[in-house]
């Protein structure tokens, strides 16, 4: 798959999400299931731990009952000595958890005769016999079993041992000491003491299950091994030397919180079983302490299974995610390359391109009617368009033609008139547009006048140009022998009043040279003065009249305006195309760089300086772009016959 | 005593066809593993002896089975031993093994006795059974009265607090109290080593009279047992198996590390350190020293006097 379409990223975009989302959700209920197993076991280990403990004092307590019992009817005489033995095996016989029972008189305390004396009643079988303890192989005024609670004047729970006169059962001693009233006074008499068989106590403690390999065991007060899983620990080892074996420190720290009696929940790291939770609490009565061991490997074993078992489930759910949705995308965004393919055929010009199918109603359809709206709409335009431009193209031309007429209007060819000798002259006109409203024309008047006019109508396009024409017509038409530069001007003025709906009106100014005699007659209605050019003198303007263009009103008189021409004079008109000519900053060109260019170039023919002017014009717009016609006109005066030609 | 005769003579045969009947002084424990390896490695059998290991217990003393005619040859504590020959047992030593005294006082951070002189008054735990004449010359010697609770051997009312002080050995009760969760930084301990009490402990014995007919099998047995207890420091663990066996065979409770740390212990005694002594040999000067601390212990009336010669007869070539 292309890893730059759409469908690529779309997939590994949703592929991604769902993999961050599921990868959370499992954190967070894996975090909760362990927690909750870690909370839940821990509590275990507790309950499990105390209920043992509960258990086992339910048959420790009665059977402590015993001694201190039989110290109370030794202590009030109640018991007779010659019973003694008989009543020893009694007790054994009535007291299923008792093993033997003995009672052990201090020196000489039985009787003055009898250095020693301690009545025993055991089990043997099925009997239950019984023998004095004492005999100069058994001291027993230096076993623990009397010697410790002798000294220490409080009960003694023994070490456990394995007893060999008892089978070889692992048995533990309850010694009390009992005291007897001499003389008023209370006297130290000797110890009372039952064994008692754990057996009852190691099936207990074993038949506590803790998942496959975890277990219950109990150690006693020097830390002895009483039971434990490993049957060689039991008697052999303390937890004090397990530790050292196993070479594990933190046992030994437990087994010292153990045997101080503490109760306490431990998280420890064993090198056999990993990490586990290890509860230890003590038996109140004999001062031992049994610890339960939960090991976390199979605390989690079951979140672990579990685990893996969503593990396998995300993958396969993640697999078919990636094909369902791989072909759900691919099947929804197919029509898009189409689309695509579809919009590059209609870009081509292929508006009838076939357009990809959609059937269901969704964003693809709306995409379709989209498609298809603009595939219409193109269409559409392309053939307005088309239409347009015809027509546009059928008006240019049209223009073009216009263009023609209204060049073809003024005179345009140069030198125009090859036999007046008198007269040098050059015209240029630079629409701005296709047809423009500026004008000029000359022509002659009888043998010795020389007629001029040039002339900006305003507004511009066709209008203007028509505007124009008219007034160019009208010039020529009004001009005569017999009119004055101001009469001809007040004609057209007054006939291009009538019906000037428009008001458009036109500047103009119309001078006429008399050739014989160098004397210039004209009349300007409102135009840019024109400028009076010698090449022996500053150049000069005109002055400024102040009449108004024609057009506006009808009955406006005109006047003329006469001068004198020398020959090589020459007169300089020009449209306000020029003063107005403007660069990209909308500075204007201006009478003074008009004024610059005509000083510098007066002493050129006409053409030359009508191109110079131009030129200077040219470059102070530099390229921007002409707003209005450009129109000049330049007469040299050669005087009569052209005497003086430059 | 015709009995007692037969059976000495009985036992004078076997000897003579290599049957030797040894003793140790206590319960199988790493504290004979020499021997047990001079057996089971066949070197009692190299020198043509069959060594026969019969246990005493803790009811009967080694030196009464050589006295009875019980053992050929006994290990036993030196100054059991020199008692004994001062009660007219004509019993001799052969070889000494160890050189160094392991027997110490302990007792409890938490009572604050941390000098020797605050052991004034106080009760100490001591075997009933021997073992009382080395520190009863050192309370004679420092001028110290101590309350002495004779106690079997457990070192259950030490830990009870039953008493202030207890006599140990290094070798086995220091560690048996370690291994009962009582660590060694609690505890506060008085070597007799160093006060002027380093008495050598085991020793190898025999009836003086034996010496005529089982001289030389007894010099086989010293060099075989000598030659045992090499092989056990070399090979440790070995040793300890057969330790533990033999452990085991007299159900006897037992663990390893506790095992370990005394064959540790024993080995180191029996290095000679800084004094000049042969591995077997007795000194004379810790012989004299030893006399010392028995009379000061015993007195003198009613014992026999011996000196060095009459009581060792090294059995060995050049161990004298």
């Amino acid at each position: 798959m292309n890893r730059n379409r759409l469908s690529f990223k779309i997939i590994v975009r949703v592929l991604l999400f769902c993999f961050i989302l599921g990868g959370s959700i499992f954190t967070i209920y894996y975090l909760f299931a362990r927690k909750t197993i870690e909370r839940e076991s821990r509590e275990n280990a507790i309950h499990l731990a105390e209920s043992t403990v509960y258990k086992i004092e339910e048959i420790i307590n009665p059977a402590e009952m015993i001694p201190g019992n039989l110290a109370w009817i030794i202590e009030n005489n109640t018991l007779s000595r010659d019973s003694i033995y008989a009543f020893l095996r009694q007790l054994v016989r009535n007291n299923k958890s008792v093993f033997a029972a003995a009672i052990a008189f201090e020196p000489y305390l039985f009787s003055q005769e009898r250095y020693a004396f301690a009545p025993y009643a055991y089990r043997s079988g099925d009997e239950i016999l019984n023998r004095d303890l004492w005999s100069p192989a058994y001291n027993y005024f230096i076993m623990d079993w009397y010697q410790i609670p002798a000294l220490l004047r409080k009960p003694y729970w023994s070490e456990p041992y394995f007893d060999e006169g008892g089978g070889g059962v692992l048995m533990t001693t309850y010694s009390v000491p009992f005291y007897t009233n001499t003389n008023n006074s209370r006297v130290f008499t000797g110890i009372i003491t039952i064994d008692i068989s754990l057996e009852w106590l190691t099936e207990i403690v074993n038949s506590v299950k803790i998942f496959e390999t975890g277990y219950a065991f109990l150690i006693s007060g020097n830390g002895v091994y009483v039971t434990h899983p490993n049957a060689s620990h039991i008697m052999n080892q303390t937890i004090f030397t397990y530790a050292k074996e196993v070479n594990e420190p933190v046992i030994r720290e437990i087994g010292r919180d153990m045997i101080g009696g503490e109760s306490k929940l431990s998280n420890v790291n064993l090198k056999e079983m990993g990490n586990v939770w290890i509860y230890h609490t003590k038996i109140p009565s004999s001062k031992w302490s049994l610890g339960v061991v939960y090991p976390h490997r199979e605390m989690y074993a079951g979140l672990r299974s579990l685990n893996i078992m969503i593990f396998l489930l995300s993958v396969m759910a993640l697999t078919l995610l990636t094909i369902v949705t791989i072909r759900i995308i691919n099947r929804q965004i197919r029509p898009l390359s189409r689309f695509a393919k579809a919009a590059r055929n209609i870009a081509g010009g292929n508006f009838d391109t076939e357009l990809p199918v959609v059937e269901e109603n969704h964003e693809m359809k709306e995409l379709h009617d989209s498609f298809r709206y603009m595939q219409e709409e193109l269409a559409n335009y392309i053939a307005d368009l088309k239409e347009t431009t015809s027509a546009k193209e059928k008006i240019e031309s049209e223009l073009r033609i216009a263009r023609g007429i209204q060049i073809d209007m003024i005179p345009h060819i140069f030198p125009p008139f090859p036999n007046l000798p008198e007269i040098g002259l050059y015209a240029s006109l630079e629409s701005a547009t296709e047809v423009g409203g500026d004008l000029y024309d000359f022509f002659p008047i009888g043998d010795d006048h020389f007629c001029f006019a040039i002339g900006d109508v305003s507004g511009k396009g066709v209008p203007a140009s028509l505007f124009m024409a008219v007034t160019i017509t009208l010039i020529r038409s009004m001009s005569d022998k017999n009119r004055s530069c101001s009469e001809i001007v007040q004609s057209v003025n007054k006939t291009l009043t009538i019906n000037n709906e428009s008001n458009m009106f036109v500047t103009l100014f119309v001078g006429i040279l008399n050739l014989q005699t160098g004397e210039l007659q004209y009349c300007n209605a409102g135009h840019n003065p024109p400028v009076l050019l010698n090449c022996d003198r500053e150049p000069l303007m005109f002055r400024n009249t102040k009449a108004i263009p024609v057009g506006i009103f009808g009955e406006i008189d005109y006047c003329n305006e006469t001068m004198i021409l020398d020959p090589s004079d020459q007169i300089f008109l020009y449209t306000d195309g020029i003063t107005e000519a403007e660069d990209a900053d909308k500075n204007l060109f201006g009478e003074a760089a008009l004024m610059k260019a005509l000083t510098e170039n007066r002493d050129k023919s006409p053409k030359e300086l009508t191109d110079r002017v131009k030129q200077s014009v040219k470059e102070f717009v530099n390229g921007h772009m002409q707003s209005d016609d450009i129109t000049m006109m330049c007469i040299t005066y050669r005087g009569k016959n052209g005497n003086k030609i430059k | 005593m015709g009995m007692m005769l037969l059976l000495l003579g009985w036992n004078n045969s076997l000897a003579q066809n290599g049957k030797l009947i040894f003793t140790p002084h206590w319960i199988p424990q790493a504290q004979f593993a020499g021997y047990y390896v001079a057996v089971d490695q066949g070197f009692y059998k190299d020198n043509g002896l069959d060594v026969d290991i019969v246990h005493s217990t803790a009811n009967i003393a080694s030196l009464d089975l050589l006295k009875n005619g019980d053992a050929d040859i006994v290990s036993s504590f030196m100054l059991d031993a020199i008692e004994q020959r001062a009660n007219g047992v004509p019993l001799v030593n052969i070889g000494q093994l160890s050189q160094h005294s392991s027997l110490m006082i302990v007792t409890k951070r938490k009572s604050g006795i941390d000098t020797y002189q605050k052991l004034h008054t106080k009760k100490l735990g001591i075997w009933s059974n021997g073992f009382e004449d080395v520190p009863l010359a050192f309370m004679q010697e420092h001028g110290i009265k101590m309350d002495l609770i004779r106690i079997l051997q457990t070192v259950n009312l030490f830990l009870m607090d039953g008493v202030d002080a207890l006599l140990v050995m290094y070798y086995n009760e220091y560690d048996q109290i370690n291994n009962c969760g009582i660590d060694e930084d609690e505890l506060n301990t008085f070597f007799f080593s160093d006060f002027n009490l380093d008495i050598p402990e085991d020793g190898i014995y025999c009836m003086e009279e034996s010496l005529k007919s089982k001289g030389s099998a007894y010099a086989g047995f010293l060099k075989a047992t000598l030659k045992g207890w090499e092989y056990a420091s070399e090979h440790r663990e070995y040793a300890l198996d057969l330790v533990i066996g033999e452990m085991n065979k007299a159900h006897l409770p037992n663990n390893r590390v506790h095992q370990r740390w005394m064959l540790e212990k024993v080995l180191a005694m029996m290095e000679p350190g800084k004094k000049k002594v042969m591995k077997g040999q007795l000194l004379k000067l810790d012989f004299e020293r030893a006399m010392e601390v028995f009379k000061m212990a015993k007195g003198t009336q009613g014992y026999q006097t011996f000196g060095y010669e009459q009581f060792y007869h090294p059995s060995a070539k050049g161990l004298k």
